[in-house]
This record gives C-alpha cells, sequence and structure tokens, in this order.
C-alpha cells in the first residue's frame, strides 16, 4: 500500500493567541512509507506545522485529518498519538522518567493497556531501537546523548505510530552520531514501512536521507518535491535562507559545461566529471 | 614567535581511569588561526581548558607535560594574566551576561580594568563593528536571539584586546542565520586584527578556508596536524577518524587520486570553482 494517505491538510492556516500568522494556505498529503524532510529558515513555520499534524497545535482554519480523524474532533488526542509521534530536538526535554522501562512504557500505560501488553510493547520498541533490555533499570540521564535519543524515539515507537516527526535528529552530534540515528532512521522507514519526517538545518543529511523535501519560507510551503528537484532550485531556496549542500552548488556553478543542477553527493559529481570528458572523447 | 606551545602534555580529571588526553605536542605561531576538530568527547576541549589555564587551575587531576603561552608557563601565569592574554567563548553565551543593556555589558568590562573613558568608547565602536552589533547596543541580552547573544558574547571578549581568542563551539547552539554570523565575524578578525585564534568546530566547511592550520584531536592525542590542502589529503583517514573535508575538497581528493588533477587541494568554494574553470574549457 504505497499510495495510501497518513495526513491529510487542506487550506491550513494557523495563527497564535498573540496573533501571529505561523502557517498560511497549507495542503499536504504525507503518504505511508515517505521519507521527508521539512527545512526552512527559523520561523519559516516548520515545527508549528510539524505540531499541527500530531494534533498538538489545532488548525485556525483549515483542517487536519489523520486516518481521517479531524484533529479538532473532540477526544482526538487520544487516539492520534498511536498514529502520529513526535520526538523533541533534545532528547532530554521528553524524558522525564527515572528508569528506561518507565519513560518507554509511558506512553502505553498512559492509553490504558494491561501490564503485559506493556510489556510487549517496551520490548518491541526498545529492540528495534538498539536499546540493551539490562538498560530497563538505568536511570535515562546517565546514558550518552545518542542512547538517549534512542529512548526518546522508543517511548514514541511504542505507541506504535505510523508516522514519526523529527525535530533536528543530528543537531549538537558529531559526524559519526549523526550517521548512527539517521541510518537508524532509514532503517524504521526502510524495514520497519514508517513514515519518517524529519526537521532540519543540515542539507548534506536531507541530499542523503531524505526523498521528498518540504520548502517552508514565512508561513508557506515553497516547494514540495523530490529531493534533487527541490536542491536544483538554488534561488527559490535562498528566500528562506538554504543553501543547497557544497557538491550540489559546485555542480550549479559548473553548469554551462554540462552539469545537472541537481547533484547530491561527492560520488555524483565525480560520475559526472567521467561524463562531461567522455562527450568530449 | 609563538604564541601556544605545548609539550607533551597529559591530564587525567580526577576519578576518571585514563588520560582524556596525552602526549600533546602543538606549536601555534602568533597571528594564526588554528581549527581544532574531531568526534566529541575525544579531548578537544580538554586541550584548549589546558591552554587557557582552566586545567589545572579549576578542576582536580593528574597534570603531565607543559603549556606555555609567549613563553611563560600557564601554571605559573596568576588568573589576571591570563585572562588578560586569552579571551574564551563558550558554546552557551547565556553564560557571560551580568547588565542591562548590550552596552552596559561591553563597557562594564572594561571600566572594570579602569580604562579611559575615551578608550573605552574607541574599544566599543571598534568591536561592534567587528562583531556586526551596532544596532543591538541599547537592547537588553535577554531580549535578542542565541546568535545575536554570541556576537554580543564575542564583542565583550575582544572588547578586553586578549592576544589569543579561543572559540569553544562557538556555533553549536545556533541557527544557520546565526552561524553564518559568527563565520563572517572570525573572517573580519582574521583580516583586521592580529589576534592568534584557536576555534573548536564541527562546520568543517566553514572554518578549513579560514584556517592556517587544522588539528584532529582523537582518543585524546593528536591524529593530524596540517595547513588545510595537505590535511585533507586522504579523506578516508578523516572519514574513519570521525570528520568529513569540504565536499568540493572531497571532489578535488578524488580527481587528485584518478591522475585527474594535480595541484593542492581548494578548501574553499570560490577556489573550488577556479580550478574547475581551469580544469574543464581543456578537457569538455
Amino acid at each position: 500500500m504505497d499510495n495510501e494517505i497518513l495526513i491529510e491538510v487542506r487550506d491550513l492556516m494557523f495563527e497564535y493567541p498573540d496573533g501571529t500568522r505561523a502557517l498560511q494556505d497549507i495542503d499536504l498529503d504525507i503518504y505511508s512509507n515517505q521519507f521527508i524532510a521539512f527545512i526552512g529558515q527559523n520561523g519559516s513555520g516548520k515545527t508549528t506545522l510539524a505540531k499541527c499534524l500530531n494534533g498538538l497545535l489545532k488548525p485556525t482554519q483549515g483542517h487536519v485529518k489523520i486516518d481521517d480523524l479531524d484533529t479538532r474532533t473532540k477526544g482526538a488526542t487520544k487516539k492520534i498519538v498511536t498514529k502520529v509521534g513526535y520526538v523533541f530536538q533534545n532528547p532530554d526535554h521528553q524524558l522525564f522518567n527515572n528508569t528506561v522501562y518507565k519513560e518507554i512504557a509511558y506512553g502505553p500505560r498512559n492509553i490504558g493497556l494491561k501490564e503485559d501488553e506493556v510489556k510487549v510493547r517496551v520490548e518491541e520498541a526498545a529492540q528495534v531501537c538498539g536499546v540493551e533490555f539490562k538498560l530497563f533499570e538505568e536511570h535515562p540521564f546517565f546514558l550518552t546523548k545518542g542512547l538517549r535519543q534512542r529512548v526518546a524515539i522508543a517511548s514514541i515507537l511504542a505507541m506504535r505510530p505510523r508516522t514519526i516527526i523529527v525535530d533536528e535528529p543530528t543537531t549538537g552530534q558529531d559526524l559519526r552520531q549523526s550517521i548512527e540515528v539517521m541510518n537508524f532512521l532509514r532503517d524504521l522507514w526502510e524495514k520497519e514501512g514508517h513514515t519518517i519526517i524529519i526537521i532540519t538545518h543540515e542539507m548534506p543529511i536531507v541530499a542523503q536521507y531524505s526523498k521528498r523535501t518540504i520548502v517552508l519560507g514565512q508561513g508557506r510551503i515553497l516547494m514540495d518535491a523530490s529531493t534533487p528537484e527541490v536542491f536544483a532550485e538554488a534561488d527559490l531556496l535562498a528566500q528562506t535562507y538554504v543553501k543547497p549542500p557544497q557538491i550540489t552548488r559546485l555542480a550549479q556553478a559548473m553548469q554551462r559545461y554540462g552539469f545537472s543542477r541537481n547533484i547530491l553527493t561527492v560520488s555524483e559529481m565525480y560520475n559526472a566529471w567521467l561524463e562531461a570528458i567522455a562527450r568530449r572523447a | 614567535m609563538l604564541a601556544v606551545s605545548v609539550r607533551d602534555l597529559g591530564w587525567k580529571y580526577s576519578g576518571r581511569n585514563r588520560f582524556a588526553i596525552e602526549h600533546i605536542d602543538l606549536d601555534i605561531e602568533v597571528n594564526t588561526f588554528v581549527s581544532i576538530v574531531g568526534p566529541n568527547e575525544h579531548g578537544k576541549t580538554t586541550l584548549v581548558s589546558c591552554i587557557k589555564g582552566i586545567i589545572p587551575s579549576s578542576f582536580h587531576g593528574v597534570w603531565r607535560g607543559k603549556v606555555e603561552i609567549f613563553g611563560e608557563d600557564v601554571r605559573t601565569m596568576s588568573a589576571q594574566r591570563l585572562a588578560k592574554e586569552i579571551g574564551f567563548v563558550f558554546a552557551d553565551p547565556e553564560a557571560q551576561f551580568t547588565s542591562m543593556t548590550v552596552e552596559e555589558e561591553l563597557v562594564f568590562g572594561l571600566e572594570n580594568i579602569g580604562l579611559p573613558l575615551g578608550e573605552i568608547s574607541g574599544r566599543l565602536e571598534w568591536v561592534s563593528q567587528i562583531t556586526m552589533i551596532e544596532d543591538l547596543l541599547d537592547k537588553s541580552p535577554y531580549e535578542i536571539s542565541g546568535g545575536q547573544k554570541q556576537r554580543v558574547a564575542i564583542a565583550s571578549v575582544l572588547a578586553m584586546k586578549p592576544r589569543i581568542l579561543i572559540l569553544d563551539e562557538p556555533t553549536s547552539m545556533l541557527d544557520p542565520l546565526g552561524k553564518d554570523f559568527i563565520f563572517e565575524i572570525m573572517t573580519n578578525i582574521k583580516k583586521e586584527t592580529d589576534l592568534t585564534v584557536i576555534v573548536v568546530e564541527h562546520n568543517i566547511e566553514e572554518v578549513a578556508p579560514l584556517s592556517d592550520m587544522m588539528v584532529l584531536i582523537y582518543n585524546g592525542g593528536i591524529a593530524k596536524a596540517a595547513p588545510p590542502a595537505e590535511f585533507f589529503e586522504n579523506s578516508e583517514f578523516l572519514e574513519e577518524h570521525g570528520i568529513l573535508p569540504p565536499q568540493a575538497t572531497m571532489f578535488f581528493d578524488r580527481l587528485k587520486r584518478t591522475n585527474n588533477y594535480t595541484g593542492p587541494l581548494p578548501i574553499s568554494f570560490e577556489e573550488a570553482t577556479q580550478k574547475m574553470e581551469a580544469l574543464l574549457p581543456a578537457r569538455v
């Protein structure tokens, strides 16, 4: 089922209580088993949109439907948490229990599952996230940041949502930690069939992992397309202070020699080079 | 003349089993720009803390070897002397503010060291221009963005006219626009001052073009130290040690190793486009 709509957004407008209009004219379908990135400068509406997608914020106008359930329906929140998970930028804003087990069990317990079902959910989520069972009685704050983030994701996965939104998964992480968390998210998408939405400022990460990229600027969607198509539009991206990866910009500067505008990696650039000199020969 | 000389330096935090850094040898010439890179928890901050003298003065542990600032042993220098010679900027600018407005914040430190008024206003103007905060001077340090706060933090450190400036992950908590400002400030500092700058950074693409020397700290030791063009050769080695060269540099490294290019690797985007322009017309 590749084309099943998980979240439907129509004509969404959102204003904060102080009257600041954070989003307008948003139309969007999120499908099953997609890997999506939201990009755009700070204040462009990325995080507000994400919070509308999980029902944390309700539309001022228009609607957001999750599995046909309007997020403004009374009592919707309890159902939404089993459908769309949201992982905070800083895992420490999310973790609050004194053991890893209680942390992951919190959501399932909160929706009233029986303890034996809770245990199944906790073990399943921990296993997918690479959180070893022997850590269950540890205090989350004594784990490394990478592990705390995994515990945070496990606590979301325990609700078995089909869509998982992760806010800035790689901020403050070094190269290895970034690769580790991104490969893990890719596995959740590729092997477990989840839809993953990341919110990020790191364009090489978007280039490498995201298949569909949604560009936000001043509360509107500026572009919603495949990642190579998005990075080909450097002028449009500049409106929201996004720079394509350096290698993409190098290829774009060399367009008159036949390099395409949507090269995303060093290997692609090298292949384009080989093609360019082969054309000459 | 050496601004910093580090000889066989080792430091073990009290209560830890192993040395955080060990056998570090590093010379930093006056008026150079040095970037310290490498994965988290491998010793970068420990090293700059030893250069700043915060270690050993404010930490317990075991010290080995020697650090000299302009030929003087840091362990015999007073805290005041060290503070005068070395300015330090942290990742989190919040930690440093005490005053009502940005201007007062900057002036406070200068009054404290007893400078005459004329000198104070001269320095205020100079640092405001270098850090691009002229329009923030009458604002409260608490009503400005994180990126603006970091600019003010750098300004207040520069105003004291240290001879060495150490920046420890100054952009790690900022958004892309905030980061760009800090790299622009670093460029201004490099162009307009004779400061010796030591910066710990993960944004290699941004700091490499400014750097006279890149130092990779890995597992408590120096894995590689060289000028950028040499430092970025052998990208596999760097990747195994947890960092990546700028993408354009990596591309040229690949051209070089497949005999499509000879010469030093380009470090900045502009250099890379120029080298492409020189290579392509003949080949394509």
